[in-house]
């Protein structure tokens, strides 16, 4: 028999087992999509959520979040897309908050030390209370409440507290920004932190502060630099600090200047732009007239020499900023964390009114006061100076009682203040707190705190968006703290209600009434973003959407000095330190930590770090070049020694920090905080010098001089990225770069070029171009 | 030029049945203390089990490490059955014959031994029923046919049953010889298990015939097992050094290579242990080591193209692979020994006849030889998941735990247990093949020697 | 039969790289929605750890002139996924809205979907994932907790999907774009995620999956994704003469 081919397919088609041969030649389309008839398990959705807004002051500068609840469990926090401050985004750590309500760890009743040398032993909230009541008793004006800085109404309720009893309060931030304040207030005339037209500026040229990490408030800033970034001009950004922070990382010109130099280099960019003409001369001398001796020793090879950056570069950022306006300028974190850190930040400030950039559009924009009078709209911790004052009295035995919130002073303050002497030689110290912290170990009596989410207050936002905001924090799960296996117990207060409770009640008898009352003088004022007939309608509205802002207010500038312009007194009596290098050590926020306040939670502790992807552990990034000149490779344990003290933290050598400078993240190093934050890492805090910057008296707390060692150990560090150093085998892979207008693919030609251009060289190349 | 002795009949018996009935002394105590290494092992692999593969040293990148390289090596190993018993036997290579059962032994006892591994390096091992049977088809999903991991299964045990089958054919009238010697219980197994051998020509015309047919059937299975555990690599696209479309024929050739070498291993044991000098014998050496010669010059001549890829074609990831396996330690350690062992130590070697039929060097070379191949599998699988594409961010080490080297070194004293454990009730060497090349063998006059040689040859 | 529960719809992201700062925001807002279990040190340092998204960085240059540039990787979603016609069991397949799913309940582990991913974004689950009773309470109901020995990754949070598509088909509408958002790209302050359905010509990521700085990772192997990126932006980069 003879068969065409069609014919014997027809033929085995219809055999069964041509079926089954067959079957398989089906279109692709069709053969592979193997969907189950019934839904899978993930396509399964049950149960109804809600979705509550609030805010949570401690960890974010006012964002608003939506909490995601179901049954009566907090389940996921996000941005609240009608917050006008993070407008529904978020950061690296919001989520981790749910893991600190939920901590396994969390302190679920009262604690009472009996006597100083005696243990910590649960008590009960009677008893609790007797005892905080007979420690106000005794005080008599010999009080300290201390708190991190706070706004809102819970900052309210802590001052009005201390002042019932004729006490202080406080606060506390171990990377402190009174400098800013005071650079702000000196030079632009405002109280609170202004904020900076991002979206709309051409040009941003922002110094130490990493604005997209940690800095201020970096979710706003976040969704302005996306904005930024997508302008019909795509802005371009200009970064100076001395390591590579997420900001520097994004920045189109990351300028790494000797740490304490960023007024030098801002006063170069002013010489740079006046001797060539690029600002107006009303501008001009505006500029001159706030400032303090002439631009004399700022000629671009002083300023090269001093900040160590190539003068060329300085030319350019000048040139770029003074030509590409819109174009604004700010700075704070380690720019401001030197004994001159007032003359860093005040001449950086001052740029703007170079460009015009002063209550601008794509410039600086001042907050107006706080729509709530008695709140406050702007909080920074206390100066280091006063603190050290402050230690000494209750070293002295002159305090009586110490109440502590929101702050693990213990972990937060350099060994040089002996803060636990301090403590100590005081009598009665109350602790408020979830998770056991270092500070408690001193603690005559622990008080369990409600978290962010079980608690109410307000939340003024810093910097705020240009406008009055009244964020609005609420109860959204009730006072659940799951610690025993079995179920959900708690008896947890708030610090506010507690507060309140041992007060006169003239100010208030609970934070929620304080919250309440707080709006209905908002309702009250007609104005801003609810309107409702009546103040409980009003209420229930600020609650749905997270709080109250009027678009309509504004901020006023006041144009102030340049109080000097001194250089940075380095710290350099590292001589007796032993042997090893030099290096300036630059501490920095950790991306999930923050300064520690998150280190409880697991997910904090193991989100990479952005720049190392390291985390579960403290590492010290410097150099690379300079590593490998001294041998030090990753992993290595280095001891970095301070006249302070000394810590441990793993090498992580990268070409992103300028030589001689050792980066080292805040957030480790607790003795204490819970099974996943006890004893791990170093607290680089500790080994701070106790330098102040000579106009604020703040801690200068990026200018320590320290000597560095290899411990001859070495260890994987816990990272993310792989053991090799990540750059690419072939340009363009996987992050393909183009130019301005350039298209991807024509990208994509050139580098294919460019990579084959190492194995057959140039003239090959270009004869088979002919 | 060795004399060969005259081999009579009841000779051939006594010494090739010395296993069976005349059990040497240092079997028991050698079986009981592998067997105990195997229950260590199997404890190893039952608490891997319970606790996960969280036991082994594997992570991202690196899924596949330790496990699947010793899957590979075994299933190498087992080709040399049918190199040995069917590609020699239709070839009619009359030496083959005292070797033939030993090779078929091996081939059955390192499937065994490979299918364990896939089995117990996956995740959930209780599962994998799924692959192979669909039991829960109401839900219509067959297994998925695409996926080499279901191929090998299926060349596996298919490969597996006509091994055994084989090897059976091959057992039946030694089976009816111990019979016949036997009293008692074993005479009970051995009369069920030879299937009524009665030797009559008939019945010696359809074992012949059956042989020969398995033979022939056997051999496109041989050359798809290899091929399809080469395409469990071949075919992810993105695994620097995996996708390469030699590899089918590199990884059959390389699977003889290593298991031809492993019957040279093991008939050198043989000779010693059960004192089969006049069985196994110097000319069965130079034959194998010859026949070795050629095929891992050309499994190497894959290896070197390999390379030649890699510098030729110009990728970066897999330039940086190459890179890493060639000059990183110390995985640069690894490829030169690789490399020695491989080839360049025993295949020199074996150029020279005095190396070829001297037992104890024949035997040192071929361990060589599955060294060098077991670090090729070993050199091929890990590396290039080790350098993955071109995110370098990925790229990541991988160090072998405690757990899996105790499960590879099991391996090892498993078959051995089990091919010692055949060797007390099955003959080694088999009985009628030996008879039968005696049959053939004329003592010929070459100068002023005399020496045996085996007339089929010389047709 | 079985798509009657989905839409004409393609899910896609488009990555604009150029926004990314690497702040890692979409990582931690995936792992709290995802159920993905706790990264201990151990974890990490094993090269365990499981992130779905996960931000790399690359170096370039060297001192001063260093650039790190920062890229999210989650599972491209392919509609050529090399994973899938490995899987032994099915495990993983394509679905009808251009997704890569994963059935965890049919995976047995044998880890050969990761190898055959060229994006590395398949992570294994060496151990049983624990949680301390307490932190259960913010496990995420929509989504299932994966036991040891099987694999998991990206699923383009399809239990979102699968919420708001029922509502809008209860409500008797079609989805509207951007109210499906998935944990990573509504947690991002820079907008740099964006999500939403390719087969609506009018929304936000065709549009911008148009944009001329378009490309798609590892385009060699023809995996044809469903995440789209947008190239990086270097201000100072020169363009080179065009090249045909
Ligand atoms: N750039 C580049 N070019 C290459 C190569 C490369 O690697 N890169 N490879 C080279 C190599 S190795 C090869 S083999 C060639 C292949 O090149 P071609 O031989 O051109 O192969 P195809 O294009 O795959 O198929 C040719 C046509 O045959 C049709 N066809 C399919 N089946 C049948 C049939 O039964 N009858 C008829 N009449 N037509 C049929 C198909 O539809 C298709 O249109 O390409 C060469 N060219
Ligand atoms: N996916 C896919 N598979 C196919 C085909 C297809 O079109 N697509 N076509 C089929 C056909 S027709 C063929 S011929 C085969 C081809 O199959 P292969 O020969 O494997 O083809 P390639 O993958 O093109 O080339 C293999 C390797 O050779 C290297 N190479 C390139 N140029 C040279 C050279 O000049 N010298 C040397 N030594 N190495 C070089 C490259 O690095 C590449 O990785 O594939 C078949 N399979
Ligand atoms: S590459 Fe091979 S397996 Fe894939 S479709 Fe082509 S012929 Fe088939
Ligand atoms: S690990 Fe699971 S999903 Fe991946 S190939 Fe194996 S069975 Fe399939
Ligand atoms: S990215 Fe990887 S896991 Fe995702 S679909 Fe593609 S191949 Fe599969
Ligand atoms: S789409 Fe969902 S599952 Fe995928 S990376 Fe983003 S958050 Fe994770
Ligand atoms: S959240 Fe957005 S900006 Fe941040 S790392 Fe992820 S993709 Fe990049």
């Amino acid at each position: 028999m003879k068969l065409n081919r069609r014919e014997f397919l027809a033929l085995t088609g219809k055999t069964a087992a041509g079926a089954v041969i067959f079957a398989a030649c089906g279109l692709p389309e069709r053969e592979l999509i193997v969907q189950s008839p019934v839904d899978m398990p993930e396509d399964l959705v049950r149960g109804e959520d809600a979705w509550y807004a609030t805010s949570m002051g401690d960890f974010t500068n006012g964002d608003g979040v939506l909490v995601r609840v179901m049954e009566g469990r907090a389940k996921k926090i996000e941005g609240n897309p009608d917050h006008p401050v993070n407008r529904g985004k978020s950061t690296a750590r919001y989520d981790s908050v749910l893991q600190l309500l939920y901590h396994p760890d969390r302190i679920q009743e009262p604690m009472l030390r009996y006597s100083k040398n005696g243990n910590l032993v649960n008590t009960t909230w009677d008893e609790a209370d007797n005892r905080f009541r007979s420690a106000l008793a005794n005080a008599d004006g010999a009080i300290t409440v201390v708190t991190n800085p706070i706004r809102g109404h819970l900052g309210n309720v802590a001052t009005k507290f201390a002042d019932q009893y004729n006490g202080k309060h406080l606060t506390f931030d171990p990377m402190e920004q009174g400098v800013l304040h005071g650079a702000v207030k000196s030079v632009l005339g405002q109280e609170q932190l202004p904020t900076f037209d991002i979206s709309h500026a051409h040009t941003v040229l922002s110094f130490g502060a990493d604005w997209l990490g940690t800095w201020g408030s970096p979710a706003q800033f976040g969704v302005k630099y996306g904005e930024f970034r997508s302008q019909s001009h795509r802005g371009y950004l200009i970064h100076a600090e001395p390591r590579m922070s997420l900001t520097a990382a994004a920045a189109d010109l990351w300028l790494a200047p000797k740490p304490g130099t960023e007024g030098d280099l801002a006063l170069g960019i002013a010489s740079i732009i006046i001797n060539e003409g690029l600002a107006t001369q009303e501008n001009i001398s505006t500029f001159n007239t706030i400032l303090p001796d002439g631009l004399d020793r700022y000629s671009v090879a002083q300023v090269s020499d001093r900040t160590g950056i190539s003068g060329d570069r300085i030319e350019k950022a000048a040139r770029h900023f003074a030509n590409h306006t819109p174009a604004v300028a700010f700075g704070g974190g380690s720019a401001g964390a030197h004994t001159n850190g007032s003359f860093n930040l005040e001449a950086i400030y001052a740029l703007n009114i170079l460009v015009d950039a002063i209550d601008t559009s794509g410039g600086v924009t001042p907050n107006p006061k706080s729509a709530i009078e008695e709140l406050p709209s702007s909080s920074t911790g206390e100066p280091f100076e006063s603190w050290e004052a402050e230690l000494a009295q209750w070293r002295a035995g002159n305090v009586e009682t110490v109440i502590i919130r929101g702050t693990d002073i213990v972990h937060g303050m350099p060994n040089s203040v002996g803060v636990r002497e301090a403590l100590q030689n005081v009598p009665n110290v109350i602790v408020f707190g979830t998770v056991h912290d270092d500070t408690m170990d001193f603690a005559d009596l622990i008080l369990p705190e409600k978290t962010v989410l079980e608690a109410w207050g307000t939340e003024i936002p810093e910097p705020g968006p240009g406008y009055q905001v009244v964020g609005t924090q609420q109860p959204v799960v009730g006072p659940t703290v799951s610690h025993d296996e079995s179920g959900l117990t708690s008896n947890a207060r708030g610090f506010g209600d507690s507060l309140l409770q041992m007060s006169d009640g003239s100010y208030g008898s609970s934070m929620e009434q304080l919250v309440k009352n707080g709006l209905a003088d908002l309702h009250a004022a007609g104005r801003g973003s609810i309107s409702a007939s009546s103040s409980s309608l009003f209420t229930n509205g600020a609650l749905q959407r997270g709080g109250w802002w009027d678009t309509g207010t504004r901020g006023t500038t006041d144009l102030g000095k340049i109080r000097s312009t001194e250089r940075n007194a380095y710290y350099s009596d590292t001589g007796t330190l032993g042997t090893g290098n030099d290096f300036h050590l630059v501490p920095f926020h950790s991306n999930s930590l923050l300064d520690g306040r998150l280190a409880a939670a697991p997910w904090a502790q193991s989100t990479p770090d952005p720049i190392t992807s390291a985390s579960w552990s403290t590492w010290a990034e410097i150099n690379s070049q300079e590593a490998q000149s001294l041998g030090i490779k990753e992993g290595d344990v280095l001891l970095i020694r301070s006249t302070s003290g000394e810590i441990e933290a793993l090498a992580y050598p990268h070409p992103g920090v300028r030589p001689g400078v050792i980066g080292v993240p805040v957030g480790q190093g607790h003795h204490r905080n819970g099974r996943w934050a006890e004893d791990r890492g170093s607290n680089v805090l500790s080994i701070l010098t106790g330098q102040k910057d000579s106009h604020t008296g703040a801690l200068a707390w990026a200018a320590t001089q320290v000597r560095v060692q290899r411990a001859g150990r070495r260890v994987k560090v816990p990272k993310f990225e792989g053991n090799v150093e990540a750059r690419p085998v072939e340009p363009g892979v996987p992050v393909l770069v183009v130019a301005i207008n350039e298209t991807a693919e024509h990208a994509q030609k050139e580098n294919h070029h460019i990579y084959q251009k190492q194995f057959i060289g140039k003239d090959e190349q270009d004869k088979q171009h002919e | 030029m060795q004399q060969r002795r005259e081999l009579d009949q009841s000779y051939t018996n006594r010494k090739l049945l010395n296993g069976q009935l005349d059990t040497p002394k240092w079997w028991a105590p050698t079986v009981t203390g592998l067997g105990i290494l195997v229950v260590i092992g199997l404890i190893v692999i039952a608490t891997m089990i319970n606790k996960g593969l969280g036991v082994t040293g594997l992570g991202r990148p690196v899924f596949w490490g330790l496990f699947i390289t010793t899957f590979v090596f075994w299933v190498g190993i087992s080709h040399a059955g049918i190199m040995i018993s069917a590609i020699l036997r239709l070839t009619q290579a009359e030496w083959r014959r005292p070797v033939t059962r030993a090779a078929e032994l091996l081939t059955v006892f390192s499937l065994l031994t490979a299918l364990v591994f896939p089995l117990i390096h996956a995740g959930r091992p209780w599962r994998i029923a799924y692959w192979i049977t669909p039991y829960d088809i109401s839900r219509g999903i067959y297994p998925n046919i695409r996926s080499p991991l279901i191929m090998d299964p299926v060349a596996i045990s298919t490969y597996l049953t006509g091994s055994t089958l084989f090897l059976y054919i091959a057992l039946l009238p030694d089976l009816g010889n111990l019979r016949d010697r036997t009293t008692g219980w074993q005479n009970a197994m051995y009369t069920v298990l030879s299937l009524g051998w009665r030797g009559n020509p008939r019945q010696w015309k359809m074992q012949t015939v059956g042989g020969i047919l398995l033979s022939a059937l056997m051999l496109p299975i041989f050359v798809s097992v290899h091929s399809i555990v080469s395409w469990d690599f071949a075919i992810a696209p993105a695994v620097e050094g995996w996708h390469s479309t030699i590899f089918a024929p590199y990884f059959v050739i390389g699977a003889v290579h290593s298991g031809v070498s492993a019957v040279v291993t093991m008939m050198a044991l043989m000779r010693w242990l059960w004192k089969w000098d006049d069985f196994i014998r110097p000319e069965h050496f130079d034959a194998l080591a010859r026949l070795l010669i050629v095929v891992a010059t050309g499994w190497l001549a894959f290896t070197f193209l390999e390379l030649i890829f890699a510098v030729y074609g110009q990728d970066a990831p897999e330039l940086a692979l190459r890179e890493m396996q060639m000059f990183q330690w110390p995985w640069n350690l690894l490829f030169i020994i690789f490399l020695l062992t491989g080839y360049f130590i025993p295949v020199p070697m074996w150029l020279f006849k005095r190396v070829r039929t001297n037992i104890a060097l024949m035997f040192w070379t071929s361990i060589l030889v599955n060294v060098g191949m077991w670090l090729e599998r070993f050199l091929i699988i890990v590396p290039g998941l080790a350098r993955r594409t071109p995110f370098v961010y990925t790229w990541e080490a991988y160090r072998p735990s405690a757990v899996e080297w105790t499960i590879f070194i099991w391996s090892f004293c498993w078959v051995t247990f089990l091919m010692l454990l055949f060797s007390r009730f099955f003959p080694l060497v088999p009985l009628f093949e030996q008879k039968e090349s005696q049959v053939f063998t004329e003592d010929v006059t070459i100068g002023r020697a005399k020496v045996p040689a085996i007339v089929r040859e010389a047709d | 039969m079985t798509t009657e529960n989905f839409g004409n719809n393609n899910w896609g992201m488009v990555v604009d790289v150029d926004k990314c700062i690497g702040c890692n925001a979409c990582v931690l807002a995936c792992q709290a929605e995802n159920n993905i279990p706790l990264n201990t040190q151990d974890r990490v340092e094993r090269a365990r750890s499981i992130s779905w998204i996960r931000v790399e960085r690359y170096w370039e240059g060297d001192f001063p002139d260093a650039k790190a540039r920062f890229i999210p990787i989650m599972c491209q979603h392919c509609e050529n996924a090399p994973c899938e016609p490995v899987c032994p069991v099915y495990a993983t397949y394509h679905n009808a809205e251009g997704m890569n799913v994963q059935v965890y309940n049919r995976c047995v582990g044998t880890r050969y979907c990761a190898n055959g991913c060229p994006y590395i974004v398949r992570f294994f689950n060496f151990w049983e994932p624990v949680w301390p009773e307490s932190l259960r309470n913010h496990l995420n109901p929509d989504v299932t907790i994966r036991s040891r020995g099987i694999m998991e990754k990206c699923s383009f949070c399809v239990h979102r999907i699968r919420r708001e598509t029922r509502k809008a088909r209860s409500e008797g509408r079609e989805v509207i774009d951007g109210t499906i958002q998935t944990a990573c790209s509504s947690a991002c302050p820079t907008s740099a995620l964006n999500f939403g359905n390719f087969n609506d010509p009018n929304s936000k990521v065709s549009k911008m999956k148009k944009d001329k700085r378009h490309y798609t990772l590892l385009d060699q192997f023809a995996t044809d994704p469903n995440v789209i990126y947008l190239a990086k932006i270097d201000a100072d980069k020169k363009v080179a003469a065009k090249h045909d």
